[in-house]
């Protein structure tokens, strides 16, 4: 499975560095996170890291392969 | 080992070990004063996995100077003592902690509210451990001062009964004024059985409980439900967010004076979010022009939290940004914890300064600190890209700082994080707490941790590490492997070891288990003899702290010695273990030593006192919510010999389903040989003899021969011999019973006599030991033996007067099968005046006189109670049956409802349910009423 997530805000390259897995790129005042996803474990572990990190998601969506 | 008194025992038949009666059902109305009493103050706690360190999680968190309180919200947050559920729902950083503390604080000071406070950690995830936490923080602030559920706790990590939790619900109801009970960090329960075990209590507990959820997820509780009945307050973001006045007050306290208009584009960049607000605050305040600061914040487009805090994290000395990143490693942290991670000796005014200034750092009393969880998370972020490949070195200075200070979880949890195996499994031996990987709460919790140890790292302390938990899986060669080779590198390389004598002990430990698990009594006496030298050697307060050790390692030595057949010496051993004091960490050996006592009881012929001791040990892992299967389960199988012995052969199966069905916790030779007994002589009962030779075969191997187990199987084969027709070899294969087991010489004696040998059956009884150690199950057997003697030898009146005193002795412990392995001869003497008297009632169907014919399946239900009721419970049971409310019982009864709380406490407890309908049901199968 591959996934996006959009959070909201221009994230730091420090803060991207929390998401080792995944790519990111910054476009019109939202970072799009994404790369493959294992399972439904690390989908909703990502989504715990992002509150943790304070980040805003907007959206997230699987991606067709 | 230590030298124990032995157990005063006498030969009366009735005993004088029955459980105390202890409840004092007028001390629970005194609770409530108590609680409200305590509130607040320093209550003397510490916790539950017996480590003070955690005691900030029972602590409310101390607001910051620069903290605004929002009375819209603390008036809302009242509404949280008149629903039974609240929710505090926001994103991290949202100010959900300090906004439930500041209100917590507030009502216990100016209310003298209960309020127990629980900061969930990630450990919480699992029911055991989180509900241990729960009742320690109860504990803590004095709502749970007596009664039943004050001392007891779950033991086991992974899952709580269902029982205790009733029994919280029910002493919570008993309240006058409710206890708030907050829960902190509750997203880090995850576990969706603890969401439903927190909603059974708060039902149950009805008014004496309200629930304050602070979380950043929504819990899964039926809140749906809880919102149609309207009892659920909700606080949600929405609500927490801050309003432009706010803002602008709060930027106040920090000493930035702020237009509202300007605040307001300030709350929309940050969405009113309190983290955010704050960091800005403290960013702007460092800039040089706060005010253009802010301006080209609210034009920024970064994300809110990592901008904020790289801003403000560079506008730090080099030395606080060193320290912050360090720290981030850590839950908590004091001044010489973090000068050890950084190592400088600054961190005390850096601390202090950070506090002051709210940036980053909450205190958390008694010089401990701790990162606001979202910085945290961000400045790990950062210590990794600052200072790369640093964190496993950060680990290991924090682990062997910890290990200094005496928090064991905690410095194997870091040890863990650096690899550092060595030196973790040397912290463990070392604490003399190799006894956790056995029992106790942190059981799987260790065995998850050093599950990441790699074939590479070796050290005696790894390999014992590594014995204890191959041991504990019944993997004996592998077991045995590695304790060999713990023990070769502590003869040869004792400077590796920083504390020889606690690894020479946990040593002595594994070797007591190795024994045990090959019945090898020899091998247990040296480990035994090891470890009485070595205790001198050891801190006495070490010992102290993990009395879970000498348990073990004695019921270990007890069962080796049971195996060999010498009880007393095995007693000695035992009943030392089971009056060890209690609490979760030595649950499980206390329940083997008393099963084993049970065992030895019922093989001196003791049904009762077997019966009593085999509940006590099933009782005793169900108040600590023991997982099945745990232990030996020899508690079952005890229950089930002695059923057969009763004559109540579908209660002896089901006894042995459920123990098959369980399966055993330890597989050790007296287990084996304990259910090959009982198992077999059910066989042997219903008529099936081939069955029953094989299942006398216990199957084990072991070290030495165990006497009782060898004769017992000789019985049933000899009894199955003579049930097939050749007495002569029936009576060959009885050679090999030991006359110093009096239960099998009687046996043996009556197969003699069966098989036409009555000499050699009399010479075997006079045989017997006229010891004061046998009991009715033997005296019974050897009158009746002798009875039919006298009778084939025509003296039918010495028969009847042995039969009279059989029976007089059997009915106490309604021990029927005896009398049935006699029919057909003793048939007709029961029938006779006086027998037939005796025999009335128990032995024998009511029926017209002369026509008495003992019950070939004869089945009454045997009360599974391990205690008797009161005369106080009875009355409350009996109006129970007649479907009187609590308060009606208390009128009639002239007592206060809490009495009547607290009898029933006691009735569900001994009657082993947790309703009321169960309880009367109960009592009627029980023929109580």
């Amino acid at each position: 499975m591959r996934y996006e997530i959009r959070v909201d805000g221009h994230l730091s390259e420090t803060l991207a560095k929390a998401f080792p897995e995944l790519g990111h790129v910054v476009m019109s005042g939202q970072t799009v996170l994404y790369g493959p996803v294992v399972d439904e474990a690390h989908l909703y572990g990502l989504l715990a890291r992002c509150q943790s990190l304070g980040l805003r998601v907007v959206e997230m969506r699987q991606l067709p392969e | 080992m230590s030298a124990v008194a032995e157990p005063e025992e006498t030969d009366e038949p009735e005993e004088t070990d029955e459980p105390e009666e202890t409840d004092e059902p007028e001390e629970t109305d005194e609770t409530d004063e108590n609680a409200s009493g305590a509130a607040g103050t320093a209550v003397p706690y510490a916790d539950p996995l017996g480590d003070p360190f955690l005691r900030t999680r029972f602590a409310l968190p101390t607001r910051p100077a620069t903290f605004l309180r929002r009375q819209r919200l603390v008036q809302h947050l009242d509404q949280a003592l008149r629903t039974p559920l609240t929710l505090v729902n926001g994103a991290a950083g949202a100010g959900k902690t300090l906004l439930a503390a500041d209100w917590a604080a507030d009502r216990r000071s100016r209310a003298g509210q209960s309020v127990a406070w629980l900061t969930v950690e990630t450990g919480g995830r699992r029911p055991g451990v989180f509900w241990a936490y729960v009742l320690q923080a109860l504990r803590a602030c004095g709502a749970l001062a007596s009664g039943a559920v004050a001392s007891g706790g779950p033991a086991d990590a992974t899952r709580v009964d269902r029982r205790l939790l009733a029994a919280l619900a029910a002493e919570l109801n008993a309240r006058d004024r409710p206890v708030v009970v907050v829960l902190d960090e509750y997203d880090r329960v995850t576990a969706p059985e603890i969401a439903e075990q927190l909603e059974f209590v708060l039902h149950h507990a009805g008014r004496g409980m309200r629930l304050v959820l602070v979380t950043r997820t929504e819990p899964l509780l039926p809140l749906h439900r809880y919102r149609a009945a309207g009892e659920l307050t909700e606080i949600r973001a929405a609500e927490l967010a801050f309003t432009p006045e706010e803002a602008a007050a709060l930027l106040e306290l920090h000493g930035l004076s702020l237009p509202v208009p300007a605040a307001r584009t300030l709350v929309d960049r940050t969405r009113g979010w309190a983290a955010g607000l704050r960091l800005c605050a403290l960013a702007a305040l460092e800039s040089a022009d706060p005010e253009v600061y802010l301006k080209e914040f609210e034009a920024d487009r970064s994300t809110v939290a990592d901008f904020l805090l790289a801003e403000v994290l560079k506008r730090q000395p080099e030395e606080t940004q060193d320290l912050l990143l360090r720290v981030s490693i850590l839950d908590r942290f004091c001044p010489s914890l973090a000068n050890a991670l950084t190592g400088r000796t600054d961190a005390e005014p850096l601390l202090v300064e950070l506090h002051r200034a709210n940036a980053f750092v909450e205190d958390l009393g008694h010089a401990w600190y701790r990162l606001h969880p979202l910085f945290g998370e961000i400045l790990r972020a950062h210590l990794r890209v600052r200072l790369p490949g640093l964190e496993p070195e950060l680990h290991r200075r924090a682990a062997r700082w910890l290990r200094r200070s005496g928090s064991l979880p905690e410095t194997l949890a870091h040890g863990a994080a650096a690899g550092d195996w060595g030196f973790t499994a040397g912290a463990l031996v070392d604490d003399l707490a190799i006894g956790q990987l056995f029992t106790g709460l942190r059981t799987d919790d260790l065995a998850q941790l050093f599950s990441g140890m790699s074939p590479e790292d070796t050290g005696p302390a790894t390999d014992l590490v590594r014995a204890a938990g191959a041991l504990s899986r019944c993997d004996l060669e592998r077991g045995l492997a590695h304790l060999h080779q713990a023990e070769e590198s502590l003869n040869t390389d004792v400077p590796a070891v920083s504390d020889a004598a606690a690894a020479r002990l946990s040593c002595a430990l594994l070797e007591a288990l190795a024994a045990r698990l090959t019945g090898s009594p020899a091998r247990a006496e040296r480990a035994a003899e090891l470890a009485e030298g070595l205790r001198q050697e050891v801190p006495a307060h070490l010992l102290d702290r993990h009395p879970e050790l000498l348990a073990l390692l004695l019921t270990h030595l007890g069962s080796t010695r049971l195996w060999a057949g010498r009880f007393e010496d095995a007693r000695a051993a035992l009943s030392a273990v089971a009056g060890t004091p209690g609490g979760a960490a030595t649950v499980l050996p206390r329940e083997e030593a008393i099963g084993y006592l049970a065992l030895i009881d019922y093989l001196n012929g003791w049904p009762g006192r077997a019966e009593r001791k085999a509940l006590a040990a099933v009782s005793e892992a169900e108040r600590f919510s023991l997982p099945e299967p745990c232990g030996s389960g020899l508690g079952r199988l005890v229950l089930a010999a002695v059923a057969v012995d009763r004559d109540e052969l579908r209660r002896a199966q089901a006894l042995l389903d459920e123990a098959d069905r369980l399966g055993p916790g330890t597989r050790d030779p007296v287990t084996a040989a304990g259910r090959a007994v009982a198992t077999a002589r059910l066989l042997l009962v219903r008529g099936e003899a081939r069955a029953a030779v094989e299942a006398a075969d216990p199957g084990v191997f072991a070290a030495v021969v165990s006497p009782w187990a060898a004769s017992h199987e000789a019985l049933v084969a000899s009894a199955a011999h003579l049930a097939e027709g050749r007495p002569e070899r029936a009576a060959e294969t009885l050679r090999a019973v030991s006359g110093d087991q009096p239960a099998c010489a009687v046996e043996a004696a009556r197969l003699q006599l069966a098989a036409g040998h009555a000499g050699a059956a009399v010479d075997l009884l006079d045989g017997v030991r006229a010891g004061g150690r046998t009991g009715p199950a033997v005296s019974v057997r050897a009158a009746l033996v002798r009875a039919q003697a006298a009778e084939r030898a025509g003296d039918t009146a010495t028969a009847r007067r042995l039969v009279e005193q059989a029976l007089l002795d059997a009915r106490r412990e309604r021990l029927r099968r005896p009398f049935l392995d006699a029919r057909p001869w003793i048939r007709p003497l029961l029938a006779t005046a006086p027998l037939h008297e005796l025999a009335a009632g128990w032995l024998m169907t009511p029926g017209p006189p002369g026509r008495g014919q003992p019950p070939a399946t004869g089945e009454r239900p045997s009360p599974l109670v391990a205690a008797e009721l009161s005369g106080r419970e009875r009355d409350v049971l009996e109006r129970l049956a007649r479907m009187m409310s609590t308060e009606e019982i208390a009128g009639d009864l002239h007592v206060s409802v809490n009495t009547v709380k607290t009898h029933l406490k006691s009735v569900y407890r001994k009657l082993a349910v947790s309703r009321r309908n169960d309880a009367v049901r109960r009592a009627r199968d029980l023929r109580l009423l």
